[in-house]
Order: C-alpha cells, then sequence, then structure tokens
C-alpha cells in the first residue's frame, strides 16, 4: 500500500479465524488504521488480495461490495457519529437504509442495541452533547446493529481516561462474545490491548512481525516487540526515525 | 508554456471529475430506485428544499427588486431623451426573464447555499462520517449529494421566477412614478414584449444552473482534505468554481440560443 510513492504496508499477510479478537499493534503512522481501511475496500491496496469469507474484496465491484460491507461493523477513532442526528437516528441508519424493517422492528433493535452499552435513556441526545465514551459507546451500537460478522475498532479507547478505558473494552469484548463475531483491533495502548486480545499481531514497517497469542507475545524474544511493550527508548524503533532525531 | 499546459490539464480533470462525480450520484440513485427503494428520504429533500429555496426567497426578491428599480430608472431616462420610455416594461421583463433573473438567482444561490452545503459536506468529510457512511454500505452519493443537487435543480426555477416577478414588479413601479406609465398599461406591455421562448429558456437555464451549483457544491465538499483549513479553502473555491460556472454555462448556452434564435 503506497501513499504519495511512499510504501506504507510492503508484503503484509495475515489470517482472522472466526471468533478471534485480533489486536494489531504498532506505531503511531505505521498503517494499522490503513489496514482496517483496506479491509473495508475503502482503500485499494496497489498489489495483493483481501479476502473476506469467500469475497475477495479488491476485486468486488462497488455494488457488491456495499453488500459485503453490510457484515462488517466499524467503530473509528473519534466515533464519526452524524453530527445532525440524534443517538437513535444514528444507531437506526443502516437499519433504515439497508433494511425494509418497520419502524417498530427498527425502534426495538435500536433500543435493544443501546441498551447492551447502556445508553437506552439518551436515544433524543446528540452527539456534541455526548462524552467522548459515550460517542464510543453508541458508534459501537452503530456498528453491531446489522449483526456483523466482522468488527473493527480503529483505536477503541483513545482520549479516554483509564476507566472509561476498561469499560469500552470490557463492552467489545462481551459483545463480541454474544453476538460471536470476530473482532480486528488496532491500538497502540498496552493495556487495553491486552485486554481485548485472543491474538496479538506487532506492525513494524509495514509487515506483521509478530503474531501470537497475549502470554506468548509477552515473553517475544523479537527486540522490536520488547522495546513496544517496554516502552524504551533505546532500540531498533527509534533508530533513524524522526522522533529519535527530536530526542537528542 | 508549460504552466499553461498545467493549468489546462487540471482544468480538464476537474471539469471531468465533476462530470464523473455527477453521473456516479445519477447511477446510485437509479440503482436505488431500480431495487424498488427510495433513494433518499423525503424528510432530508424537503429539508434541503427549504434551506435552498423557502429560505432564499426574501434575500432573490429584495435583490432583484433593487436591480428592477434600478434598471428601469437607468433605461428610462435614456428611453425618454428619444419619448421611447414604453420600452421600459418589455426591456427589463426581457432581461430578467431570459437573462438576469437565472443569473442573479444562481450567483445568490452559490455564494448562500452552494457555500453552505460544501462547509457541510467537507466538515462531515474532515471528521471522518462520510466514510462511516460508506463504511456501513450505504452509497455516500446517493444519501448525501442527490437530495441538496435535486433540491437546487427543482428549486431554481421556481427562485428565478420570484426574482423575475419582483423585478417586474419593481420596473412597474419606477414606471409609474417617473414615466407616468399606469400598471394597467404596464402590464399589457410587458405581455406584448415577452415571447413564451423567453420564459422556457429562463426556466431551463434555472434548472441547469441549479444542478451545477449543487453538483460543484457537493463534489467540493466531499473532496476536502487537510482538516479545518481544507474546509475553509474548498468553501471558498466552491463560491467561485459555481459562479464561474454559473457565467461560462449562461454564455455557452446564449451562444446557442442566439444561433437558433438570432431575434
Amino acid at each position: 500500500m503506497q501513499f504519495n510513492e511512499k510504501s506504507v504496508l510492503d508484503g503484509l499477510s495475515f489470517e482472522v479465524r472466526p471468533q478471534d479478537r485480533l489486536v494489531i499493534m504498532g506505531q503511531s503512522g505505521s498503517g494499522k488504521s490503513t489496514i482496517l481501511r483496506l479491509i473495508l475496500g475503502i482503500l485499494q491496496p496497489s498489489s495483493g488480495s483481501i479476502f473476506f469469507k469467500q469475497f475477495e474484496i479488491t476485486r468486488l465491484r462497488r455494488r457488491k461490495l456495499q453488500q459485503v460491507r453490510q457484515h462488517i461493523g466499524m467503530v473509528y477513532q473519534d466515533s464519526a457519529l452524524l453530527s445532525s442526528r440524534n443517538v437513535r437516528d444514528n444507531v437506526a441508519l443502516p437499519l433504515e437504509e439497508l433494511t425494509d424493517k418497520s419502524r417498530q422492528e427498527i425502534d426495538k433493535i435500536v433500543d435493544e442495541k443501546l441498551d447492551l452499552v447502556g445508553l437506552k435513556d439518551s436515544k433524543e441526545v446528540m452527539p456534541a452533547e455526548l462524552s467522548g465514551g459515550m460517542k464510543k459507546r453508541v458508534s459501537l451500537a452503530r456498528a453491531l446493529v446489522l449483526e456483523p460478522e466482522l468488527l473493527l475498532f480503529d483505536e477503541p479507547s483513545m482520549g479516554l481516561d483509564p476507566v472509561i478505558s476498561s469499560v469500552i473494552d470490557e463492552l467489545i469484548i462481551s459483545l463480541s462474545e454474544k453476538s460471536k463475531a470476530t473482532s480486528i483491533t488496532v491500538t497502540h495502548e498496552m493495556d487495553s490491548a491486552f485486554r481485548i486480545g485472543t491474538r496479538m499481531a506487532m506492525l513494524y514497517q509495514g509487515k506483521i512481525i509478530a503474531d501470537a497469542e497475549p502470554e506468548e507475545f509477552k515473553r517475544s524474544k523479537n527486540p522490536v516487540v520488547s522495546q513496544f511493550l517496554s516502552g524504551s527508548t533505546e532500540g531498533p524503533i527509534l533508530e533513524g526515525s524522526q522522533d529519535a532525531i527530536a530526542t537528542k | 508554456m508549460q504552466g499553461i499546459g498545467s493549468i489546462g490539464r487540471n482544468f480538464f480533470q476537474e471539469v471531468g471529475s465533476l462530470f464523473w462525480f455527477i453521473a456516479r450520484t445519477f447511477d446510485e440513485t437509479i440503482d436505488r430506485l431500480r431495487s424498488g427503494r427510495v433513494p433518499f428520504r423525503a424528510a432530508s429533500f424537503f429539508r434541503h428544499c427549504e434551506r435552498a429555496g423557502v429560505d432564499s426567497v426574501p434575500l432573490a426578491g429584495l435583490v432583484s427588486f433593487f436591480l428592477g428599480l434600478t434598471m428601469a430608472l437607468l433605461t428610462g431616462y435614456q428611453l425618454q431623451r428619444f419619448g421611447t420610455e414604453r420600452l421600459i416594461p418589455g426591456l427589463v421583463a426581457i432581461a430578467f426573464t431570459r437573462e438576469l433573473g437565472p443569473l442573479i438567482t444562481g450567483i445568490m444561490l452559490a455564494a448562500r447555499i452552494g457555500a453552505a452545503f460544501t462547509a457541510e459536506l467537507g466538515t462531515m468529510q474532515v471528521s471522518e462520517e462520510v466514510e462511516a457512511i460508506e463504511a456501513m454500505g450505504i452509497e455516500p452519493l446517493r444519501f448525501l449529494v442527490a437530495p441538496r443537487m435535486l433540491a437546487l435543480f427543482f428549486l431554481m426555477p421556481c427562485l428565478s421566477t420570484i426574482s423575475n416577478v419582483a423585478a417586474i414588479a419593481a420596473s412597474g413601479l419606477v414606471s409609474r412614478a417617473y414615466f407616468h406609465i399606469a400598471f394597467v398599461y404596464f402590464l399589457e406591455l410587458v405581455r406584448d414584449g415577452l415571447l413564451i421562448r423567453d420564459i422556457i429558456t429562463g426556466v431551463l437555464k434555472s434548472f441547469m444552473f441549479g444542478l451545477l451549483i449543487g453538483a460543484i457544491a457537493c463534489y467540493r465538499g466531499l473532496t476536502v482534505r487537510g482538516g479545518a483549513a481544507g474546509v475553509g479553502t474548498a468553501t471558498t473555491s466552491s463560491v467561485v468554481t459555481a459562479i464561474t460556472a454559473v457565467i461560462g454555462f449562461d454564455t455557452l448556452y446564449n451562444i446557442i440560443y442566439t444561433g437558433f434564435f438570432p431575434t
């Protein structure tokens, strides 16, 4: 995957098994969010293929891609709620636009999903009036409303305090388990990553350099993984990077 | 030479992208209709109609009224020297119905509504709302652009008509007050001066202006890059492009029109 001739992901390859909760970690700007956008078909890779079940995302025509996207739920870093619609309308949007359900059926599903994230009483509130954690929860409810098979989370605990961050993590775990959905989370927040993940992967210089279960991942001998987990300034990650030059 | 080439290439690229944008919006909308579903919510369409149309009535009416007054006054004094001030009603009516009504309304709508659409969609773009819509499997052009573009397409002729009526009414007042032309005689002169094809050509132009302004505003909004500063730049660019496009299209239309109807 290239941006302005700069290669961001190069030779990247991984597989996610059903009901896995894969967490992809990596530095800021390493291309973690790009992976999610590639899976959704919002970005097109310069080469290579991406498969979701039997569908090759990279080769799907627009109409088919729109249909496949309905089986994938995405929670954005900044929640990406539609600011002109209240909580109820945000959550109801996919149902109104993509299904033939009646208003009563939609209301029932919306209530159910908002209840799952603990926001049943905030239906009429506008996104601007919600806290960061509440926005994330609404976004989660919206992602779940079409019962997706795959959930994508882009930095789910970014900008939240540790307590609310844990609440969101717990929600991700419980909702993924309840809906039997597979999930891919990209984050660089350690606590969050180890809480959510049943599998961890480390993205470095455009490649997955480590992929293991959390305990095994913690014990990794890979110097990049060790440095990333310890947060040390000494090691391969900062060598030659702009951040290293700034610290000297 | 290289600079001119680059400007030319960018121009044709932009024009091509805009046509592709309009075609894709229609494609997504028709696709949705084919599947037996409404392309967008009626409430969304009427909300944009209200913003673009109803809320623009005072501005379009007032500006055209003042322009009608001025035009009748200025031309009236010139025509009076030759004793032909009875030509004022026909002159103002033809000028506004065929040309000035749609043009002035187009320019006002580009500034007022085009800027609003660009800023709104641009903000949605930078805050990832548009991407979230796409990620849900909803076509953003059909959902966001089609109701806005159609609202401008249908409302523009209505606003042009209001503009024409306001200008003709203003010139009626001036004709009565300064040139002693009675209202009944004024209306008779307007009827004599105006041809059906003047009205049709004005209405046709208005439809096209509405479509152009809507498409340019939405296109600029959805192609915003670079956060808040990008929204500001895109909004300015949207207004400038829409006004230039409206005047350019009007010129082209007039060249073709006078080719078919020279008088």
